[in-house]
Order: C-alpha cells, then sequence, then structure tokens
C-alpha cells in the first residue's frame, strides 16, 4: 500500500482554513454572487451568447475583468440626429441609437453598478419641424434613461427657442435634465435650465456642469438665446460647485479639443473633461491632461459611450469604451417612443413638417419607371429584380415602420433630393397620390424623364433636335473617366458613409448592371 | 440561514480538507490572488510602437502602416485578428523573421518564434467629410501578460472644401425685419479659391437673398490648420417673407484651381411679432395645456411670450378675458434677451386653492377655456389662447 508523502503541518492548517471557506463559499455563494459581485455588464438581458460572442469579436470585450465601481460615470452625446442606426445596410451591423443605449443603462444598473449618466448635447444636426419633433423625442428618451445632465450642441441650438423650451423644460416635478452654465433659453435670467447639477450617489458628491465654447457660440444665430463666454460662466458655476463639497466635478464642453483644454487648465477642479469634436470613434485609452484631468472624446453620431469607473482601491479610475452594437439588443421603451416619432411625421405628413417641393435643378418632372419599360424593358427587367425595385418596402416592412419619414424616404422614392431630404417638384408624394413613383426608380439616377417620355409616345410634339436633347439628357455612361466619377457620385447621393459604408462601385455595379437596350434597338432599326 | 451554512460548510470543507491533504501538498501560496508568472515556457509580445499619427490624407485616399511585434518570451508567440474599426483592415499579419523553426503564413493567424518579429499591417480609407479621424485594430495573442495588442491610427481627413456651419439657419424670422446670416467655406485645394459665382436658387424666394462673399483673413483661415484658402459667405434676407418654414439653397461655384460647384441650404422660419412658449405650452396644437388641477391645491405656473421685429417694444400685453373665470394671469415685466432683439414677457398663470371645479378640456362638451389679450401690436391687437384645463375637487 502507498503512502502520501509527508504534509508539513503549517501547509496542513492553510488548507483546512482554505477549504472551510470555501465550503462556505460554496453554501452560500449564490447569494454573495447575486447580490455583491454580479458579473460586469457585458450585454442586454436576453440576448444570447453568440450574438454576445460575435460583437464582442468584432468591436472588443466590454469591462473585461472589471470589478464593481464605487460608480459609473457614463457619457454620451454628439447623437447629431441618429434617434437609430440606419436599418439599409443592416441595422445589425451599425452602431448607435437610442434603444441599444437605454439597453447599455440597465445593463449596468441590473449589475448593480451605482451610475451617472450625462450627455455633452448635440441630439440633432438640422432643422425644421422633424428636427423639432426629433429633438423633442429624443429629449423625452433621455429623460425616461435618467440622464443627470444633458447640455446642448451648436445643432440643438439652431431650433427656435421656443421649441427648445418647450422640450427641455421641466416635466411636473421632474426637473429638466438638461443643464448650462452659459447658455440660457429665453435668456439666462429665465432659468429655464439650471446652471450645473450636484448628484449624490452612494454618499459621494458629484458636480457636473456644461459649456457651449466661445467659437461654437460665434456661430449661435437665435436671438432668443443668450451665451456668455465659457470661462466667465464658469468662473461663477465652479464656486458653487465647490461651495457644494462636491467629490468629483465633470465638465462636458461644447467646444473644440483645443479650446476644451483651455478651458480645463483655467478649471483644474475639474476630473473628468468631456470635449466635442475630436475623432469619429473616441480613444480606448483616456488621455490625461496636465491637471489631471481625464479628456473624453465621445466620437460621433452617438455610436459610443465613453464609462468611467470611480473605485476606492488602485487603479482609482479605469474607463471603457462601449460599442453600441447588437449586443444590447433593443429596448423596448425606446422602440415605443420611436413608434411615435414615427406617428407625428406620419400624421403631420409632409405638409405639415413644412416640406416645400423644390425645383429639380433641370426643372424637369419625373414619370415613374414603369414609363421606362415601354420602350427600354430589358433594363426594366433587370432593375425590377434588384432591391432598388422595392425599396419603399423594406421601410414598410421596418417595426415601426418607416414610410412616413422625410429622412428614409428620401432613398427609397423617385423624385426626392437623397442629401436634403426633400421633393423635388412631381416627386414621390404618397402612395395615395404618386404610385408610381415609388422605390429607387430609373429616374433617380438618370433624371426626370416626363417630358422624354412624352415625346417618346406621341403625347408631345418636338423636333427631332428636341427629341435628342432629351434623350441624351438621360443618357449615363461608365465608359469615359467624367461619366464614371458622374456615376458613382450619383449612388454616393444615397450609398453614403452612413447607410452603405461598404458601397464599393465595382463590387455594387454588376449587381444593377443594364445597358442601353432601347437606344441599341434604335440603332440596328437604323441600319 | 447563515448559521446551517456555517454547519454545513464546516462538515464539507474539513471532510474534502482530510481527502485533498493526503492526496497532494497544499502550499499557502495556493489561496494567494498573486498575479505571478506561470513557471510554464511564455510568449511575451513587446511592441515598440501601437499608435501611428499618419499626418493628413484626403478624403477617400487610403493608407497603410507596419507595426512590430517582438516576440521576447521562450515559447512561440501566436497571433490573431481581433476587433477592427470599420475602415479599419488588418491585413495578412506579414512575413516574420525566421529563428529556428520556421513560422506559419496562415492570413490570419501568425506564429512568432521565440526571439523572432513580425509586422502587422493595417490599412485604412479617409472616408468621410473631413476633421480628426481615429481607427483602432486589435491583434489577439497567446501572451498570457498581454492578452491583446490594440493599435490606433490617428490623422486627419482632409476634404476639397467644407462650410462651418454646414448649414444656415434663421430661426424665427420677423416678417419686418431683415437678417443677416454667415456660413465660412474653408477650402484645401493647390491655390486660395476664386469665387465665380454665388446665387440663391429658388426662384420663389431668390428675391428676398442677396448673397456676396469676403476672402477669409489669414487669422480666420488659420482656425482650420490645414485649409489652403477660404470665404465667408453672408446671407442677407429683406423683409416680407411669408409666414411659415424658409428653405432656400446657395449654389457656389469657385475654383481651387479645379471648379467646384457646392451647395449650402439655407433653412428657417418666419414668424409672427410674438411666439409663446413654456412648460405647459404645446406648441404643436398652440394651446395652453394645464392639465386636471385639484381645487384643493391650486396650480401656479409660467410661461413666456417672446416679441421680436421691430414693433417688439411696442408689445404691451393686457389681460381683458379668462375662461375659466378662476384663472388669475398676471403679466410680469418684458426683459430684453440677450442682444435684445426679442423680448421676453412672462405671463403667469394661478388656479388659487379653492376654485370652482370646472371642465375646459377642449371637447365638444366641455369647449377649451381661453386667456384674452390685447398685445398692443397695431396689425395683431387682440389674441385668444386655448386652455385646456379641468379643475376638479
Amino acid at each position: 500500500m502507498m503512502r502520501s508523502p509527508a504534509v508539513p503541518v503549517r501547509d496542513t492548517v492553510a488548507h483546512v482554513i482554505g477549504r472551510l471557506l470555501a465550503a462556505i463559499m460554496l453554501v452560500t455563494g449564490p447569494f454573495f454572487i447575486t447580490v455583491v459581485v454580479a458579473a460586469p455588464p457585458d450585454r442586454a438581458a436576453g440576448v444570447s451568447d453568440d450574438i454576445a460572442a460575435t460583437f464582442r469579436e468584432r468591436n472588443g470585450a466590454v469591462f473585461k475583468d472589471w470589478t464593481r465601481p464605487q460608480f459609473l460615470l457614463v457619457i454620451t452625446g454628439q447623437l447629431d440626429g441618429y434617434i437609430e442606426p440606419c436599418g439599409c445596410t443592416g441595422k445589425e451591423n451599425q452602431k448607435g441609437g437610442l434603444s441599444r443605449r437605454q439597453n447599455f443603462l440597465r445593463a449596468v444598473a441590473a449589475a448593480d453598478w451605482p451610475m451617472v449618466s450625462v450627455d455633452l448635447g448635440n441630439q440633432v444636426k438640422r432643422f425644421g419641424r422633424q428636427t423639432e419633433i426629433k429633438f423633442q423625442s429624443i429629449a423625452d428618451g433621455l429623460r425616461q434613461m435618467g440622464y443627470a445632465a444633458v447640455g446642448f450642441g451648436p445643432g440643438d441650438l439652431r431650433l427656435p427657442a421656443e421649441e427648445l423650451v418647450a422640450a427641455v423644460a421641466a416635466v411636473g416635478d421632474q426637473p429638466t435634465p438638461f443643464v448650462s452654465a452659459n447658455v440660457g433659453l429665453l435668456g439666462l435670467d429665465a432659468n429655464i435650465t439650471p446652471r450645473f447639477r450636484v448628484i449624490d450617489t452612494g454618499g459621494i458628491k458629484i458636480g457636473i456642469t456644461t459649456v457651449l465654447g466661445d467659437e461654437e457660440a460665434s456661430r449661435v444665430r437665435n436671438d432668443a438665446i443668450e451665451v456668455v463666454p465659457a470661462a466667465k460662466a464658469l468662473e461663477v458655476v465652479a464656486g458653487e460647485l465647490a461651495a457644494a463639497g462636491c467629490t468629483h466635478q465633470i465638465l462636458l464642453s461644447w467646444a473644440s479639443p483645443a479650446e476644451t483644454k483651455n478651458l480645463a487648465e483655467q478649471f483644474p477642479q475639474f476630473d473628468v473633461v468631456v470635449t466635442a469634436g475630436g475623432a469619429d470613434e473616441p480613444a480606448a485609452t483616456l488621455p490625461t491632461l496636465s491637471t489631471k484631468a481625464k479628456f473624453v472624446e465621445l466620437g460621433h453620431k452617438g455610436m459610443y459611450a465613453v464609462a468611467i469607473g470611480f473605485f476606492a482601491d488602485q487603479p482609482t479610475v479605469r474607463s471603457q469604451r462601449v460599442p453600441l452594437d447588437a449586443r444590447w439588443g433593443e429596448s423596448v421603451d425606446m422602440i415605443k417612443l420611436l413608434a411615435a416619432y414615427q406617428s407625428q411625421l406620419e400624421s403631420l405628413g409632409l405638409d405639415g413638417l413644412g416640406l416645400q417641393a423644390i425645383r429639380h435643378p433641370t426643372g424637369r418632372r419625373f414619370a415613374g419607371s414603369t414609363a421606362c419599360a415601354d420602350c427600354h424593358q430589358e433594363a426594366y427587367d433587370i432593375w425590377k429584380e434588384t432591391p432598388h425595385a422595392t425599396a419603399l418596402v423594406t421601410l414598410e416592412e421596418q417595426r415601426p415602420r418607416r414610410d412616413g419619414d422625410p429622412e428614409c424616404l428620401s432613398c427609397h422614392v423617385v423624385g426626392w433630393a437623397p442629401q436634403r431630404f426633400e421633393p423635388f417638384e412631381g416627386g414621390f408624394s404618397g402612395m395615395a397620390t404618386t404610385p408610381n413613383l415609388a422605390h429607387q426608380g430609373c429616374e433617380n439616377c438618370h433624371g426626370p424623364a416626363a417630358a422624354h417620355a412624352a415625346v417618346e409616345r406621341g403625347d408631345v410634339r418636338a423636333s427631332t433636335a428636341e427629341r435628342d436633347a432629351l434623350r441624351s439628357a438621360l443618357a449615363m455612361t461608365i465608359d469615359t473617366p467624367e461619366g464614371r466619377e458622374k456615376v458613382i457620385a450619383n449612388c454616393l447621393e444615397c450609398h453614403d458613409l452612413d447607410n452603405s459604408p461598404n458601397f464599393d462601385f465595382d463590387e455594387y455595379w454588376p449587381a444593377v448592371e443594364h445597358s442601353d437596350d432601347a437606344s441599341a434597338a434604335a440603332e440596328a432599326q437604323l441600319q | 440561514m447563515a448559521g446551517v451554512a456555517l454547519v454545513a460548510g464546516v462538515a464539507i470543507g474539513a471532510g474534502s480538507a482530510v481527502l485533498e491533504a493526503t492526496l497532494r501538498p497544499w502550499r499557502v501560496g495556493d489561496f494567494l490572488a498573486v498575479d505571478r508568472p506561470s513557471d510554464a515556457p511564455a510568449p511575451q509580445a513587446d511592441v515598440p510602437e501601437t499608435t501611428h499619427h499618419f499626418g493628413s490624407v484626403g478624403s477617400g485616399e487610403k493608407g497603410q502602416h507596419a507595426f512590430v511585434i517582438h516576440n521576447r518570451g521562450v515559447a512561440p508567440l501566436v497571433l490573431t485578428r481581433g476587433a477592427t474599426s470599420c475602415t479599419c483592415t488588418v491585413s495578412d499579419l506579414g512575413p516574420s523573421t525566421e529563428s529556428g523553426d520556421g513560422a506559419s503564413e496562415a492570413a490570419a493567424e501568425k506564429t512568432v518564434p521565440p526571439g523572432g518579429e513580425t509586422t502587422v499591417s493595417i490599412q485604412w480609407t479617409g472616408k468621410g467629410s473631413g476633421g480628426p479621424f481615429r481607427q483602432q485594430a486589435t491583434v489577439v495573442t497567446n501572451d498570457p501578460r498581454r492578452p491583446e495588442i490594440a493599435f490606433v491610427i490617428e490623422g486627419t481627413v482632409v476634404p476639397t472644401w467644407k462650410a462651418v456651419p454646414d448649414l444656415v439657419t434663421l430661426p424665427k424670422l420677423s416678417t419686418k425685419s431683415d437678417a443677416v446670416a454667415t456660413t465660412t467655406i474653408f477650402t484645401y485645394g493647390d491655390e486660395p479659391p476664386h469665387v465665380d459665382s454665388l446665387a440663391a436658387i429658388d426662384d420663389r424666394t431668390k428675391e428676398f437673398f442677396t448673397i456676396s462673399s469676403t476672402p477669409l483673413s489669414e487669422t480666420e483661415r488659420a482656425r482650420e490648420p490645414e485649409a489652403t484658402g477660404g470665404f465667408a459667405v453672408t446671407v442677407a434676407v429683406k423683409p416680407g417673407l411669408p409666414i411659415g418654414p424658409l428653405r432656400q439653397t446657395v449654389r457656389m461655384v469657385f475654383r481651387i484651381p479645379e471648379e467646384i460647384t457646392a451647395e449650402i441650404p439655407i433653412e428657417g422660419s418666419v414668424a409672427g411679432d410674438i411666439s409663446f412658449t413654456g412648460q405647459k405650452w404645446d406648441a404643436t396644437r398652440q394651446r395652453l395645456v394645464l392639465g386636471q388641477v385639484s381645487s384643493r391645491t391650486g396650480l401656479n405656473t409660467t410661461f413666456f411670450i417672446t416679441a421680436r421685429g421691430p414693433n417688439r417694444e411696442l408689445v404691451r400685453p393686457v389681460i381683458s378675458d379668462v375662461v375659466p373665470s378662476s384663472l388669475v394671469v398676471e403679466v410680469g415685466a418684458a426683459e430684453p434677451i440677450g442682444t435684445g432683439a426679442v423680448l421676453r414677457i412672462p405671463l403667469t398663470v394661478t388656479i388659487p386653492p379653492g376654485s370652482p371645479t370646472a371642465n375646459h378640456l377642449g371637447s365638444e362638451q366641455a369647449p377649451s377655456g381661453r386667456i384674452v389679450l390685447t398685445t398692443g401690436l397695431p396689425d395683431s391687437p387682440t389674441v385668444s389662447l386655448p386652455v385646456s384645463v379641468v379643475i376638479g375637487p
């Protein structure tokens, strides 16, 4: 019979103690795991392992090896109107949107991490009734998500002050989340928004304020909004934050990185300084300024959140950029908010949204793709089999449907200016009135063809020269450098970086390739 | 619960300790969370550079940089592709220097022998409308001390031209006032821009617009360090545009020296001399929504009149009628906002505690209440504001 080697007494004692501790943890572990050491938030509830693994691999892991911080500061901003990522090329392939953002915040809350969320601002970037409604919807969403502070960006401040007041004002007993040290809607002394906010989370006082940089302020052309110089406003606010005994002070600065750094040096008490501008995605590691403040860029279009964890032990600060991708799933509440937004757009209609048809640069009007089929049957048959021919259906099938949204319609129907989100005269105005202009049809590339079709049908008399001029105006070629450049520029009006980031003409063209069959036939006839 | 756990823990722990101690000797260090290197042979990734500043590239241009990775360890270093940004690609992980036992040439995985080195080539395309650019590519390693290496590409994408701001906005223009707005065009060509033409192109309102340009001073141009020139575009609007949304487009033709045709949208709205806003002002339905109010507690809220245009100083609201009659409306003093082009006049609405019940929800059976005021303006002397309110017990 073999004997075990001799075991030193000291090791045996340690062994027994260790085992006892392990066993106690075995029995009581689930309780502690649930209450004390919940796993770091790495996905939304209900998201599968496969989805989580796919996007972890694609965009990087989040909160890997993190322990529960004293509190987590979540910073977002520069949404730039991207209330959701465009679904044109598969929403799952793109980052951003309020729905994923809310689920990320909920995952942090579910992990029982104390959290303060703030937003730099610039929810929108355009103008008009749709932008006003969008801003209102986003403001409602930020309220629902429990934001502690939200700043103003220059896109927001393009909107009429009266509309901004309606969107940001306190609702009942719920204070407005919007905060600014130096921007006053209807004047600073109207006190529509506070200059700063102090949050107490777990006994830690966090002071937060926002400013609009002087360079951006000089571009605000909105008489009902008062903006005072950023440094002057911060002098007042910094004193109040210091008096409030804040442990941490956060500055959200809508200014260029250079201007923000300048402010940070003037006010070294801020230990987190967030800037506008900067690169299209945030840095993986936050730089530290000479003031020891962490300097945060957010990237563009709300694709990322930046999270900073504060800890009692070293390292006392850790940061994580969080790609808002499909691992965060969809939030039912934000989907409802988006549905309400779409419903408002639909009920207002194009007139209610103040969209006036603009004249096409050629001055001509549209015929619809079926009119082209009379002569260009072969090209039409090819088009009919492409996704272009069902472009509007893709909007109708979205949940919520998007076929009332001009920002989507402009690339899914005939006769709109894609980058201006407004119709040309005689362009698509609705399925009830212009069903022939549904989908991404022939004339969006070749140009309005009503006059050409009328002449070819014999509805309108024209000289041979006039007829040929109408024909040649619609002709396109990729056989010359100039022609190819023109064709590609036209494609890029819709296949832009936001909606078709992987667009490559040479790869995409074979899927829609067609030739001028009618002209070829006409030439053959002549011969 | 804690007692049961303690007893069970002691029993399980003691039993397993005796069993385990007879099978394998344990050491104190087994229970310490010390991050110490394993005794097993391990690779060691050494990367002299993880961030590459490429300077600037034109929009659409491609760039490439090779990062070097040394293996200072004593075991083969295995590299595989990790997460990358959408416009960044990691090419074949590059040829490695041979160091005795050869190296794998798999496209997505690379093995670097001890003492060897390899390169990771990262390509990017300067997409977008210009500005700072940052992309990141991650390489996953089997070095236990450095399981991931993030390589960062930073620089600036230079467009052909850009407008700051990219949209000229004129929010709530007065029908009776003229207005001016500007945008700055920065250009990045070989020569400073020569402006050939500037025009408002929508025939319906072009008569109200005068568009002009002035070259940028050196100080102004220097705001965009990469710019080689630029000009300011001034949009002057005459009074008389109809109330409602305003859309126009400036078309510019300039040479740098290649000819550029560019369009800048002008968007705005033309409003009357007075507007209303506030927490309980419904801008869509243009009514004051006070909602359900308890007669016991009453209500106090403030909303605002904003007055703009040349007659703004004439605005002197006087309340002439209110429904329900229990509403108390007080007009505050007019205060200029900012530069004084707009005046703000607060209207404080009070429903005193003890007010009689009333239903003015705005239905057929319960028609809306109202606040009627005289404005002081000659062309719209009286305004009636609908009020939705239900005063309950």
